[in-house]
Parts: structure tokens; sequence; C-alpha cells
């Protein structure tokens, strides 16, 4: 029975009541470092440009005009701006090394920018990259920083893509010799987690119905016109069994920004910062076969997410119940139910059959991956989670337009790279709990 | 249609060279070197601690359990059971194309670890999650053979 009756208390600690399956004990633990703040650092405004094909439109251009977007959005002063960060143009070596060498700054007349660098972690940038600002920030160099993605695929043949694809996800010496992509990768995890879950064909497919129902409410979403059927997606081409072709996600092109401030200036120059009250990370592996044992069983991957993810919501104060929306990011749908079993607001193992209810699409109860993710709203290489991020600001802002969840407060957004190399939960608010 | 006439339609239709059509080989690297000696002779090796007794493969520098340096080569059993598989049917890199359908998988090694290979001589069809499995070597090029995996034939 779809679990759509059923309320957010009653399953909301269903995933944490997870016991060890590898008899290692709580391995999930703070492991030290600087005690981090609550809510230390905030977003005050984002840019972003449409995202899809457009080969006249060079990742310069792209990254110059989200700037410039971000910039205006915040209502900041340009030479306010301390330090710009750059994520890397996958596949791009000018723009990445003109990035490198401090082309932005100069290109965008940021003339009180004193630090310029890129961080890179495939799909785990956007974390990775906010990390890089947060530590500039807390150094006391500067209190603005302005962050940028930029990506361009549709310059590359389809093959040169593929090409660059499969090596992205799989090893070059014991994978690609056998004729691997990314692809591929997500096919085989979801023929595991269908084989020893039980989850279905057709639930699967309904994450990518969901995915469309929110991008058709995105402007600058790459499928934003059509709506599609579980049917559509199962009759589609068959393109690694058993994924067809719409579910598996698009290269395009397009790019995001955001300006990150501490949370006393945000509280000063925006009238609704977006708080950035927790996070949580674990890696896991390069090469599939070597995934950590909590992920090598792949009816139980969810256990490898759900500590991490009750980690942030820990450091957060709050709790599943509490979030507005679960901004889910996993490329591939049946990795999306994965992440859903995890995040503690439906019972491990039920997330297809809430999709399939409708529950997490536009309206739903439970408001999952609001701009249609790589599915729908494009992949742009390090760009997904980027994509993601800056849409969850939108929302906790009011600012996502047809997409926006009425009065969202909290929400909870993921990201990761590689092969499902790691992952890095962040609870984000336009409040900090208990201080409002 | 032969592999070869596939080719030679690939080539055709989207104007490649006999180079676009290469597929790419493992380069064995200073520690994973053994390993690619051994398939060349039809062997199924793996790179086992001697301080700690953990296998690594993929072969690594020292043991990722203990950083000890002090290391030696196993024959493997040659047996495994399918994990996971997938079927590419549409949208990979052209020197596979002529292969399509082939079939990609996650296998575990009667010895520990988990590998990723293709599954041959088995219609997907009949594939089955846990199915044992026996190593074939495919000798790719003159320097490489690939260990691929092939369903064991039940006893007659």
């Amino acid at each position: 029975m779809p679990p759509s009756g059923v309320s957010r208390e009653s399953v909301a600690t269903a995933a944490y009541q997870l016991t060890s399956t590898t008899g290692d004990g709580p391995w999930f633990k703070n492991q030290g470092g600087v005690a981090m703040g609550k809510a230390d650092f905030a977003v005050i405004g984002t840019g972003e440009v449409p995202c899809g094909t457009y080969p006249e439109r060079s990742e310069f251009e792209i990254a110059y005009r989200v700037a410039k977007m971000a910039i205006e959005d915040a209502g900041i002063g340009k030479s306010e701006i301390g330090a710009i960060l750059c994520a890397v143009h996958i596949m791009g070596s000018e723009y990445n090394t003109e990035m490198f060498f401090g082309h932005l700054p100069e290109a965008i007349g940021a003339k009180g920018c004193k630090i310029t660098a890129c961080t890179v972690s495939g799909g785990g940038s956007s974390f990775s990259i906010r990390k890089t600002a947060e530590g500039i920030i807390r150094s006391g160099e500067t209190d603005t920083v302005l962050v940028v993605h930029a990506q361009r695929f549709s310059q590359f043949s389809t093959n040169e893509q593929i090409k660059f694809f499969a090596a992205a996800g799989s090893n070059l010496e014991w994978e690609i010799p056998y004729g691997m992509t990314y692809n591929a990768v997500a096919a085989m995890m979801t023929q595991a987690y269908m084989a020893y879950t039980g989850t279905t064909l057709e639930q699967v497919a309904a994450h990518c119905v969901a995915c469309r129902r929110w991008a058709n409410l995105q402007p600058n979403a790459m499928f934003n016109k059509k709506a599609i059927t579980v049917e559509d997606v199962l009759k589609s081409r068959m393109v690694v069994y058993p994924l067809t072709a719409l579910m598996c996600n698009v290269l395009a092109d397009g790019g995001s920004a955001y300006i990150m401030t501490t949370a006393e200036k945000a509280r000063r120059v925006c009238r609704k910062p977006v708080y950035l009250l927790s996070e949580a990370s674990a890696y896991s592996h390069r090469n599939l076969t070597n995934a950590t044992a909590r992920f090598r069983d792949m009816a139980k991957m969810h256990e490898f997410y759900a500590p991490v993810a009750k980690a942030a919501f820990e450091r957060a104060g709050l709790g599943p119940k509490d979030m507005d929306i679960f901004e889910v990011y996993a490329a591939y749908p049946a990795l999306a139910l994965v992440m859903m079993d995890a995040l503690g607001f439906v019972e491990p193992g039920k997330s297809g059959a809430l999709v399939a209810s409708g529950e997490t699409s536009p309206g739903g109860k439970f408001p999952c991956t609001t701009n249609g993710e790589a599915l729908s709203f494009g992949h742009t290489g390090t760009g997904v989670g980027f994509a993601l991020f800056v849409e969850g600001v939108r929302q906790l802002q009011g600012k996502a337009g047809k997409a926006q969840v009425p009065n969202a407060k909290f929400l909870i957004e993921d990201c990761g790279g590689g092969a499902w190399m790691d992952i890095h939960f962040t609870v984000m608010g336009n409040e900090i709990p208990g201080q409002f | 249609m032969d592999r070869n006439e596939k080719l030679e339609e690939l080539k055709r239709k989207f104007n490649l060279s006999d180079e676009d059509l290469k597929k790419p080989l493992p380069t064995p690297t200073k520690w994973s070197k053994p390993f690619w000696e051994g398939t060349k002779k039809h062997k199924l090796l793996l790179k086992r601690c001697r301080e700690c007794g953990h296998i690594d493969h993929p072969p690594y520098l020292y043991c990722t359990e203990c950083m000890s340096e002090n290391s030696e080569w196993m024959e493997a059993s040659g047996r495994a059971t399918l994990y996971a598989f997938a079927v590419n049917e549409y949208g990979v890199p052209f020197p596979f194309m002529a292969d399509l359908p082939y079939v990609v998988a996650l296998l575990d090694l009667r010895e520990g670890p988990r590998m990723l290979s293709n599954i041959v001589d088995c219609d997907p069809k009949d594939l089955k999650n846990g199915m044992e499995l026996e190593v074939v070597f495919d000798d790719v090029s003159p320097e490489i053979s690939l260990p691929k995996w092939k369903p064991v034939k039940e006893a007659v």
C-alpha cells in the first residue's frame, strides 16, 4: 500500500531504526576538528541561466552572466566581494586554465577581490567549494564570497561526451576496457536495487515523472514543455537494461552562482537570507567494486546514507518532520529512491510507492527535488549540485516562482560525485532554530 | 552481420578511422603489472598482504588495510557469483558499438573481492543474480588479456 496516507511523524524515525549489517558499531561520528558554529554562514543571492543546448553561449559568458545576476540579486556592490571561487568546467581546458589563473575577478571588475581559486570534487563540488568559501570567510580575510559554476557540453560531439563521461564514472584500467559507461554504472545499481528490494521499474520510472512535473514549473529547466507518464518512461528506448532513455540524464549547457557571507552580514544586508544550518559527509569509494561495506549490499544502500543524514539533522537540531522540502540529488531515479529511503520521511524500501503516489511531486506532502534535477533540469557536469543548491536557496527566499513550495522554511539537500563516491547533506533554513 | 562487417558499417556511417574504433586497453602500473602478466598466462592473480592477509583488488602500491608493502600474488579459484548486471544496448563509445548488446556486471569472487567485468557466452535473458560464474580470458592484444566471466554449466 502506498504510504501516502501515513503521517509524517509516524514514519519520520523509521529510517533511523537501523541495525548495523557490518557489526562495526557506530561508524559515523564527528572526528574532531574545529567545532562547527551554528548557522555562521548564509547565502544572500543567486543567479542562473537557462539549462539546455546553447552552443553559441560560451562558458565564459555563462560565468559572467550568473555572477552579475547573483551580485544584483544579493543587492551588494561588486567591490564587496573578497573572494571568487569557480567550479571546473568538465572537458573545458581553456576555461579551467583561465579560472585557475584569475580570469573571473578581472572580467567582472571585482576590484576588492583578494582570493580566487577553483575547487572540484565532481558532483560533490557544490559542497567542497562551499567549504572552501567558509574557510576563507572564517580566516577573516573577507566576509563575502562569490561562487560560480559554468558548463558547456554542446561544442563536443556525442561520442566525445560519451567517452568522457564513461571515464568520469569508471576507472580507466579496471572498468573502461569492459565498455563501461556512466549509465551502465547506474544500471547495475538499479538492477541490484530492484532485484534485492522488490522495487519495480514502474516505481523507478515514477521518479522521472515527478522530476518532469517539477521541471515543467522551472523556466530554466532543459525539459519544461511536456509532461511525461510512467508509460512514456518505460517505453522510451532501452539504453542499458534496466535503464531506458528517459531514466538517463542528458548533458546540458548551464550555470549558476551565489553569494555567500556571514550570518551576521546577511542579516544586515538581506531581507531573507538562507542560513546554512548544518552539514554531514561520508566517503565510500572510487571503484564501485570497492564500495564501503555499508554500500556493498545494494539492497541496503540507504544504510550508508541514513546515519549521515541523521547527523546533519542532529547538528541542526531538526528532524525530517521539520523539512518542507527534500532536495534529493542522485542523478538516476533508483538512486533517488535510495536517498529518500535514507532521509527519514519514508520507511526504507517504500520510497518507490511514495513517489508513485505523487506525494513527492508538486503539491505533494513531501516535495522532492524541486528543480527536476539531472533527469529533467539537465546535467551540467559538476553543476547539478549547484543548480539544486541554488534552487533550495530560491525556495527558502520565496523566489521559486511557479515551483514555490508555500511557506518553505527548512530543507535538506544532498550532493555527491564520481560513481556515488561520497555524500554531503546540508540542512538550510530561512530562520535559525531556537533563535527566532 | 559479423563483428567486422559491423565495424565497416560504423566507419562508413560515422566517418571513423581505425583509431576511432580501437578499444581502450588497461595501462598496467608498477603495482598492477603482475596482475596483467598473470592474465596473459590465463591465470587470475590477486594481491594479498603478507602481514595482515588482506586482499586488494584493484591492487594498490601498499596494503589498503595495514599499509604494508610486503605482499604476494596468489592465484584465485576463478569462480565467482553474479552480484549485479546491466545490458548495454545503446549509447556506448564507438569501439564497443559492434559488440551491442553486451553485459557488464559486478561479481563476487570466491576469495572475497568484488570485480567488474563482462559476462560472455550467455543470453542476457538467462542472467540471474547469484548465479555461478567461471573466469575465461579474452586475449584482446598481444600484451593484454582481459578476465571475463561465463556461467558455470551444470554437470550433466
